[in-house]
């Protein structure tokens, strides 16, 4: 592992480092339990946070904006114009946590990958620096929700980022992902580390770890059933039961990569086609012209997204599960069906399965 | 790093600054950029259902898009409305390019208001389409209902241009009332040439009409009618309920699963496999589909 160190009071140099070259994103501490990404300037600098609870807004929205311009048409004199648009200035995201690099990831494989390639998510993608920092303040960085550790996408990424930062007290590890990232450990800011780093790293991550309060052990179980069609309608049911269809596992969710089309006027003869994220868990989502949904239940729709993110198919072609363990779907369910609680319910019915004595009986007959 | 496993045919693409312009990446690596079609004329077909005849504004687009197969669809642009997926109802053998479409929403609706001579956006052309030539040297049946005919005239039009590689080739056509049958100059030419059987039916006949009246599928039990089970491809499309009692049909006729092919519609935005609403099961309907047999139409579990 190539890696260097620098110091913490040198953190902000750092920072500055990066802001040479790019527009610099970092989590902020906004009012109450509130975290969020903003721009990086003279005035807010100070107030960047090494160590944050992972905001809910999810950086995924560096890569495909949450609202998106991607042309605008004008018509004039009987004639049609389409101008494509792209705006892409070259970010670096200081402080993505591991789930959320493991979440740019499966973008990456689903939009640049199979017949078509997304250009626009393309040209963002070239120019973001992902900057991760390991969490390993399990007051801070970790919340009830987060299960990183069982989507094994953290609390440290393996691979993915740029640049790796770890704090390890007085000192913060750095590891280069990439080429770009490797440029930035030439400078003097960084000295060689030893021995005595890694064994640390290892052992405060080995630490952290055990202070993960979700372990939702059960995953790999799960992707096997839901692959397998083993689940009971009565279970997708129940799930669905829980679901208030309010859309917002889909929009907090760093996997999530739904969007829909919309045209919006700018003046009487021209319009903007934009595209913003959008819901399978919202009823019209499938709705076509006409009014005929071929997925009407909502229950089918929340086996849908799960489907969708745990079924072993997807999983093969992207290489990737759909769910990277942020844990933001379980933060803001209503009604309590974010992931670890889908796989808890799946688990639990399951075991009553083998616990009813007459699917025993059918077994041995 | 982020250049994952890609069936792209520009490799370089991303390095390659002489491919770079003011989007930022060339226009023709824009996977939602329309290209400008011009709308030439305008033909009934039945009620609320028009032939839009067109023709792209730049003459490398048209050239390029003549490409198609039978089956496949294109996203059709309407200024600040949006964009519709329609199926493409010409063959490639054909020098026209051109849609049916039912006025249906807002989209459809924009459509059915332009006048010749008005722009719109083509992109496309999209979807797997039907595997014609794999099909060569089989007995082609076709059995339609409403609008369903739509996406199977493009087979139609192109298994009677190669009529030698094919062996026999039957039509069964079903509409509601004899005003609803559409593509009538197409109808007549088919009903009359050689080399094809062509059999139309109505749900409700009229004073005028001298034809069968029944559902599609009894068509299938009309006398002089024979229809060949081994070695045959039953195309089927058309609403949901003709669809199931047409597989019933076919089924106990002794038709495979494999061999009875449809295609799927869908609401869907992008048409290349990312905005996610076409999706059924393991199945993104735009670059999976829209043709399925009905062996994997029954696995993607829903209703078509």
């Amino acid at each position: 592992m190539r890696f260097r160190v620098i110091h913490r009071s040198q953190l902000l140099d750092f920072v500055e480092l990066l802001r040479r070259e790019y527009e610099v994103l970092a989590p902020f501490r906004g009012r109450g339990r509130d975290t969020y990404f903003d721009t990086v300037t003279d005035a807010n600098r100070a107030d960047i946070q090494l160590h944050v609870s992972n905001p809910q807004y999810p950086p995924k929205r560096y890569v495909l904006p949450h609202i998106e311009r991607l042309m605008t048409l004008k018509r004039e004199d009987g004639t049609l114009r389409i101008q494509p648009t792209l705006d892409t200035p070259k970010r670096a995201l200081f402080g993505i946590r591991s789930c959320d690099v493991a979440g740019i990831y499966h973008l990456d494989r689903f939009y640049l990958g199979r017949d078509y390639r997304d250009g626009y998510y393309a040209e963002r993608r070239r120019n973001l620096l992902l900057v991760n920092v390991v969490c390993t303040d399990p007051e801070v960085d970790i919340d009830d929700s987060c299960f990183c550790v069982c989507a094994d996408t953290g609390p440290a990424a393996r691979e993915h980022f740029d640049l790796q930062l770890m704090d390890l007290g007085d000192e913060l590890m750095v590891v280069a992902g990439s080429a770009a990232g490797e440029a930035f450990l030439a400078d003097p800011l960084f000295r060689a580390g030893s021995q005595a780093h890694i064994e640390l790293r290892r052992q405060i991550l080995s630490d952290v770890r055990k202070r993960f309060k979700k372990t939702t052990s059960w995953f790999a179980a799960t992707v096997r059933y839901v692959s397998q069609d083993k689940i009971l309608d009565k279970t997708w049911e129940e799930i669905g039961n829980r679901c208030l269809e309010c859309g917002g596992c889909t929009y907090v969710c760093p996997a999530c990569t739904c969007f829909t089309v919309t045209d919006r006027a700018i003046s009487p003869t021209e319009v903007e086609r934009v595209r913003l994220w959008d819901a399978c868990a919202l009823n019209g989502f499938t709705r076509m012209a006409g009014g005929f949904n071929p997925r009407r239940a909502v229950h089918d729709r929340r086996n849908r997204r799960f489907f969708r993110k745990l079924a072993h198919y997807f999983i093969q072609r992207e290489l990737t599960m759909a769910c990277v363990g942020c844990g933001r779907c379980a933060d803001v369910c209503h009604g309590e069906v974010g992931m670890p609680t889908v796989v808890e319910m799946i688990r639990r019915a399951t075991a009553a399965e083998d616990r009813n004595p007459s699917l025993i009986a059918q077994g041995t007959s | 790093m982020i250049l994952g496993p890609t069936t792209s045919n520009h490799p370089h693409r991303d390095t390659d600054p002489s491919r770079a312009s003011p989007g930022g990446f060339a226009p023709e690596d824009n996977i939602y950029l329309p290209r400008i079609a011009v709308l030439d004329r305008v033909v009934d077909e039945i009620a609320e259902v028009r032939t839009f005849y067109w023709h792209f504004e730049d003459p490398a687009d048209q050239e390029a898009f003549r490409r198609f197969r039978p089956g496949q669809f294109a996203q059709v642009s309407l200024f600040g409305t949006g964009e519709f997926p329609a199926s493409l109802p010409p063959s490639p053998t054909e020098h026209e390019t051109f849609f049916t479409i039912r006025q249906v929403g807002s989209c459809t609706g924009a459509l059915h208001q332009l006048k010749p001579g008005d722009r719109f956006g083509v992109r496309g052309p999209y979807g797997n389409g039907f595997p014609m030539e794999a099909y060569r040297g089989k007995n082609l049946v076709f059995v339609a209902g409403g609008i369903g005919l739509i996406p199977l005239r493009s087979c139609i039009v192109y298994a009677l241009a190669h009529r030698h590689e094919y062996q026999r080739i039957q039509i069964f056509y079903g509409a509601k009332t004899p005003r609803e049958l559409m593509y009538r100059p197409n109808l007549a030419e088919w009903e009359s040439a050689a080399g094809v059987e062509c059999h139309l039916t109505v749900d409700r006949g009229a004073e005028d009409w001298t034809g069968h009246v029944g559902v599609v599928g009894s068509l299938f039990r009309k006398p002089g009618v024979e229809i060949p089970v081994e070695n045959t491809i039953a195309f089927v499309c058309g609403p949901p309920v003709m669809f199931r009692f047409v597989i019933k049909d076919l089924s106990a006729l002794g038709f495979s699963e494999r061999n009875i092919v449809s295609t799927l519609e869908r609401y869907m935005k992008c048409g290349v496999g990312k905005c996610g609403h076409c999706c059924i099961g393991v199945a993104y309907v735009c670059v999976d589909g829209p043709v399925f047999s009905y062996e994997q139409i029954k696995r993607l579990g829903e209703d078509i």
